[in-house]
């Protein structure tokens, strides 16, 4: 897969931070805490993006059993694998069909919607590793039991197709009729996101970002696609409308730690742009980052980003300018504040990385490519001590 | 004291074999179809236009940002107040803007409500319907019968509840009549049912009984005969009220007490 540099922006903290998650990430992570809105957040990975961002495997953190009941998305590759590996003899152990006014109902195994979830993330999880066989039998019998008019499996048939297209040609042609159908019926939500993450995956961004606002206009309640708005609004180095977006999946999943922390990347990245404000940005993007720590102890990237915001207000920026608070937002807090707040991140940085590097069971769980950006950039602070 | 006498009464054994069973495997029967039909003519969740949608989203919309503003800072929140108490008073997101003020439309006459209530007609009918014509079956074939004896001694009061249709005044209430077996047997056949069919299932009474007291809250929220602008402009002045408390202020001074290196 190419790499995708337009995704992180264009500023400097996206390679310092190798570990700064493309937005399906982080919103994976969401996604695993909020599992009421599973339905949403699938569709907007696509087959694509599925395979670019999907973090590097992990130990054995996901047990077999119940990983096909997770959204697949957030599954490492090696999982992925051996799910797909299982599903001809998943596929074959099921029944193949079961209807829900069969008389052999009544004392067979009722159909429970575990079943066909489990379908449904066989399914991805064989796009993944292009079992298309296996993924186009799931295919079939999730059509077999909801119909082929069903919102949810039109969308499904939509990324199989996009799964199995070649070339861009092709996949131009599974937006049309994703376009024919929404032409049919502009309420299918389904379908809608699939057309916003193939207009994504074959980078047309700003209409994308058109197709987005058009759909949050309709479904201004909906989590996820303002966390991709952002996203995208991100990538294009307009901060402002990005923090926006994060700020409205703020209002509607306050606890969210994890978006808590994306909201500080981006002011932090929107600080050090250059933009107008560096200074409210930096003091609310360290106080985003407090806030996710103080919503989930021992967060990585939380305190990532605090040890980060802490050193830029150290060093940067002198005391006086600091002191031009305008009226509405909260100043920075006094440089005393500030360096505790440094040596609390830069302690606690030390501690997560050394005992989950030693293999620690209990910290075990942590991203790896998030640990060696975190144990890069203690590196680059001792070194500048030593000197 | 003398001891009462033990009644006996010599019932024939076929009374157990033509009337418990039969009533018995007849209720669970009629449990079962009831359970697919109503299955069967469930009418699909109905689906909302676009416009609908729109208008539900973002009264939602509100409602979280009351609930959550605590989560932005200040100048985000006012910035949001101002759009949204505006848009919320001016009607900008009503499905028929033109309608504004008009006040609720009649449920009798909105087809869209007619639709709903067809449905719970349809669950209603589902259960009266099979009820009265078994309840004249049994009446028909077995009024009169006295069929088993229970096991262990009951008061008089139980009189007029298990001996149904036997106009006996001095028999033990002990004995059961036929009638009386089938209303035990409605409302006491409900683990069967969730054996057979599972534990969602329409077989029940009981289920529908509490489904038609307590209706969801959804249902209330944008049901029929509620005036959309009038929800709105509720929305709207809560809003436009609410005291703003940053979750962010000392947030750093509260990690600091928090966390121990």
């Amino acid at each position: 897969m190419e790499g995708s540099p337009t995704k992180e922006g264009p500023t400097s903290v996206a390679s310092a931070k190798s570990s700064v998650p493309s937005s399906s990430l982080s919103f994976r992570n969401m996604h695993r805490v909020f599992t009421a809105s599973r339905t949403a957040l699938k569709s907007f990975s696509s087959y694509a993006d599925l395979i670019r961002s999907s973090p590097p495997p992990s130990s054995s953190f996901y047990a077999m059993t119940s990983s096909l009941l997770h959204p697949p998305a957030h599954l490492p590759p090696t999982v992925a694998l051996q799910l797909s590996q299982q599903a001809p003899i998943l596929l074959q152990s099921t029944p193949s069909s079961i209807s829900p006014y069969s008389l052999s109902s009544l004392w067979s195994a009722a159909e429970s919607p575990e079943l066909w979830m489990t379908y449904e993330n066989l399914m991805l999880s064989c796009l993944r590793t292009g079992d298309e066989e296996s993924a186009h039998l799931c295919l079939e019998r999730l059509t077999a039991r909801f119909g082929a008019e069903n919102e949810r499996l039109m969308a499904l048939r939509g990324l199989f197709q996009e799964a199995i297209s070649d070339d861009d040609a092709a996949l131009k042609q599974v937006l049309e009729e994703y376009e024919a159908i929404l032409k049919k019926d502009s309420s299918n939500i389904p379908v809608t996101k699939r057309r916003i993450a193939l207009l994504k995956s074959l980078k047309k961004t700003p209409e994308a970002i058109t197709a987005l606002n058009q759909f949050l206009d309709s479904s201004p309640t909906d989590a996820e696609a303002w966390a991709e708005l952002a996203d995208l609004y991100a990538s294009q180095g307009m901060y402002q409308q990005s923090i926006f977006g994060l700020e409205e999946v703020l209002l509607i999943t306050p606890y969210a730690w994890n978006i808590h922390a994306r909201l500080g990347e981006i002011l932090y990245m929107a600080a050090i742009s250059g933009e107008a404000g560096a200074e409210k940005y930096l003091a609310e993007s360290l106080r985003r980052f407090c806030r996710s720590i103080e919503l989930c102890d021992d967060y990585l990237r939380g305190y990532y980003g605090l040890k980060l915001t802490t050193g830029r207000l150290l060093t940067g920026v002198p005391q006086a300018s600091r002191q031009a608070k305008s009226d509405s937002v909260l100043a920075a807090p006094d440089s005393k504040t500030v360096e505790r707040l440094n040596e609390t991140a830069t302690a606690k940085l030390t501690e997560i990385v050394r005992l989950s590097t030693r293999g620690d069971a209990a910290w075990g769980g942590y991203d790896k490519a998030e640990l060696i950006a975190a144990k890069a950039l203690l590196d680059t602070d001792t070194v500048k001590t030593t000197r | 004291m003398a001891q009462v006498p033990v009644q006996t009464i010599h019932r024939d054994p076929q009374l157990f074999y033509w009337i418990l069973i039969p009533i018995t495997l007849v209720m669970i029967l009629t449990g079962v179809l009831r359970h697919y039909a109503t299955v069967l003519m469930a009418s699909a969740p109905k689906k909302f236009d676009l416009p609908t949608i729109r208008e539900q989203r973002s009264l939602m919309r509100g409602i979280n940002l009351r609930a959550n503003a605590n989560a932005v800072s200040p100048s985000s929140f006012q910035v949001r107040k101002d759009y949204l108490v505006n848009a919320f008073e001016n009607g900008a997101f009503l499905k028929e803007p033109d309608k504004k003020g008009q006040g609720a439309p009649n449920p009798m006459t909105d087809p869209a409500a007619m639709e709903g209530m067809m449905g719970m007609m349809k669950g209603n009918m589902a259960m009266i319907v099979p009820q009265t014509l078994i309840m004249g079956w049994i009446n028909a074939f077995f009024s009169g019968f006295v069929i088993i004896k229970l096991p262990f001694p009951l008061t008089i009061k139980f009189k007029s509840m298990l001996q149904a249709g036997v106009a006996t005044r001095d028999m033990d209430p002990q004995w059961m009549s036929s009638i009386s077996w089938y209303v035990l047997c409605i409302f006491g056949l409900q683990s069967v049912f969730n054996y057979l069919l599972g534990s969602d299932n329409a077989a029940s009474q009981m289920a529908q009984q509490m489904g038609s007291m307590g209706p969801g809250a959804g249902a209330q929220m944008f049901g029929p005969g509620v005036d959309p602008d009038k929800q709105f402009q509720g929305e709207a002045e809560n809003i436009s009220v609410l005291a703003h408390h940053y979750t962010l202020e000392g947030v750093e001074n509260r990690l600091l007490e928090s966390v121990r290196v």
